[in-house]
């Protein structure tokens, strides 16, 4: 195995530590920041490995897109600054994401990755022909599950308007501007 | 053939370092530059004179503003989310450094040249938001709060529209390079092909920049100052730093892409640029002072219901005709 340059392990500190953060907060805005911290970890990884196109666009969509929708959805719909999760909860939790990690970390290991060109440059184009031409069902298949949840997401925003939840009152007051609701909902 | 900074100092971290200091002081001088340019504008179109005593044409008050910024008491609310609230601003500047890196001011020059300069114009962008937001919610105050939702969705809505009419001049030119987007507008800048495209991407830079008549985030008559209300001093200071330097990212991209950048007759490269982004950004405060505030569903409405399907239309043309020609 090559050695790895110094600046790469900075790279993966900042991913790492940023997971970690993102884990081991209990405020949850603060965990979606340390969130993208990791994001851009990974990006600095992905420039490294001689991707700048895969780490602009990991920057853009999961640092500059992901996150911030995430925090914004949180926003809307959590309460703000309650605490959850009890420890029967997080017990529980254990099972997916032990299970999660052994699939993963099976897969990893099994797999080989063979490295086909160490200094090809990664031309658009390139990407663009492997995307339309040789991956294609792939992409289709994949806006196909981005189609469902907006649908999954209209249909559950469609549902709580009918029963009139709380929530969605706080959302709409919110997104509207109305001061009032959700400087007392901050204030509570 | 494009120089980079790379080229020109071998040594990557000194390299960095004079790009970082070099950058760092033309946004200064830029904002304060932009600061008095502001306030003499819409002194002129409110027949009033501005600033005139500091100076010649009053042009050092800001100058004068930023001694009294520097040495003013920073005050920190009680309450704050202290983490998030400390690195807001700093957050909110490193995406601005970077993204003015990117364009070629000349035919033979730009700090950084890469393949995806476009994209990652935009992904610094990107950035941004999340520090409006870190700014929003550790000041732990209602006003600031609700600025920063409010500049969130509203540069969501708008980032689509920016990013699609980018997309139509990146068909046309065949690259994401800025310099080869600069070099594929020949004898005519890509604003004669791409009216509309060049009147969205304009319209949405104006939002993504939080200004008026898209202000929303900072509305001074509803929300005091919006997310950056709880600061002063020089934390305030940057925000305003990043704002005014932002627009200049814009202009330059608008430049970059519709305007033919560096090119024109008889004057250098840097001239023609520099002069191209300052007429746009003299536009932008035109527009401040001429139109009044949106409401904020009319802006939504306006992103969501215009801007966006008219943007993918064009889009669809572009690709359309395009295909046919070739």
């Amino acid at each position: 195995m090559d050695a790895v340059h110094p600046s790469a392990w900075a790279f993966v500190v900042v991913a790492l530590g940023g997971a970690l953060l993102s884990v081991s907060l209990r405020n949850i805005l603060h965990a979606i920041f340390g969130l993208a911290l990791a994001l851009f970890g990974i990006a600095g990884l992905f420039l490294y490995l001689g991707s700048p196109f895969v780490a602009a666009m990991e920057v853009l969509i999961y640092v500059g897109g992901i996150s911030v929708a995430m925090v914004f959805a949180v926003m809307l719909a959590y309460s703000l600054g309650k605490k959850e999760g009890g420890s029967t909860r997080r017990f529980l939790a254990v099972v997916p994401v032990g299970g999660f990690f052994g699939v993963v970390g099976y897969a990893l290991l099994r797999a080989s990755f063979a490295v086909t060109s160490k200094t090809g440059s990664w031309d658009l184009k390139l990407v663009g022909r492997k995307l339309l031409l040789d991956y294609n069902v792939v992409f289709e298949a994949l806006s196909v599950v981005l189609l469902l949840a907006i649908v999954g997401a209209i249909i559950i925003a469609r549902r709580d308007e009918k029963t009139g939840d709380d929530k969605t009152a706080d959302e709409k007051a919110a997104s509207k501007g109305n001061d009032a609701a959700s400087a007392e909902e901050r204030a509570s | 053939m494009l120089k980079t900074l790379s080229d020109l100092v071998p040594n990557v971290f000194l390299a960095m370092l004079l790009a970082a200091a070099a950058i760092m002081a033309f946004a200064t001088v830029n904002a304060l530059f932009l600061v008095w340019l502001e306030r003499k504008v819409s002194a002129r179109m409110q027949r009033r004179y501005g600033p005139t005593v500091v100076g010649p044409f009053g042009m050092f008050q800001t100058l004068v503003d930023v001694v009294k910024l520097l040495s003013k008491q920073l005050i920190s609310p009680k309450d704050i989310d202290k983490p998030l609230y400390h690195l807001a601003p700093i957050v909110v500047f490193v995406p601005v450094v970077l993204g003015l890196s990117l364009f070629p001011i000349d035919k033979s020059f730009a700090l950084v040249d890469t393949n995806v300069g476009l994209v990652l114009v935009f992904a610094f962008a990107g950035m941004g938001f999340i520090a409006i937001f870190m700014a929003g919610w550790g000041s732990n105050n209602k006003y600031a709060l609700l600025g920063a939702m409010r500049a969130v969705a509203q540069n969501i809505a708008y980032e689509i529209p920016l990013i699609l009419a980018a997309l139509a001049v990146t068909m046309i030119a065949r690259s994401m390079r800025i310099a080869d987007i600069v070099e594929a507008q020949g004898s005519f800048p890509y604003i004669l092909v791409q009216p509309i495209g060049a009147l969205i991407y304009y319209i949405s830079a104006v939002a993504e920049t939080n200004r008026a008549p898209f202000d929303i985030p900072e509305a001074e008559s509803e929300l005091v100052a919006g997310f950056h209300t709880e600061y002063s001093g020089m934390r305030f200071a940057l925000f305003f730093l990043a704002e005014y330097t932002n627009m200049v990212i814009v202009s330059m991209v608008a430049t970059s892409l519709f305007l033919g950048g560096y090119k024109g007759p008889l004057l250098p490269g840097p001239v023609w640029f520099f002069g191209k982004v300052y007429f746009l950004i003299f536009v932008m405060l035109w527009l401040r002072w001429t139109f009044p505030r949106l409401r904020f569903d009319q802006l939504m409405t306006f992103a969501w219901k215009v801007l966006i399907p008219l943007a993918l239309a064009n889009l669809l043309v572009t690709a359309t005709v395009l295909k046919v020609m070739s």
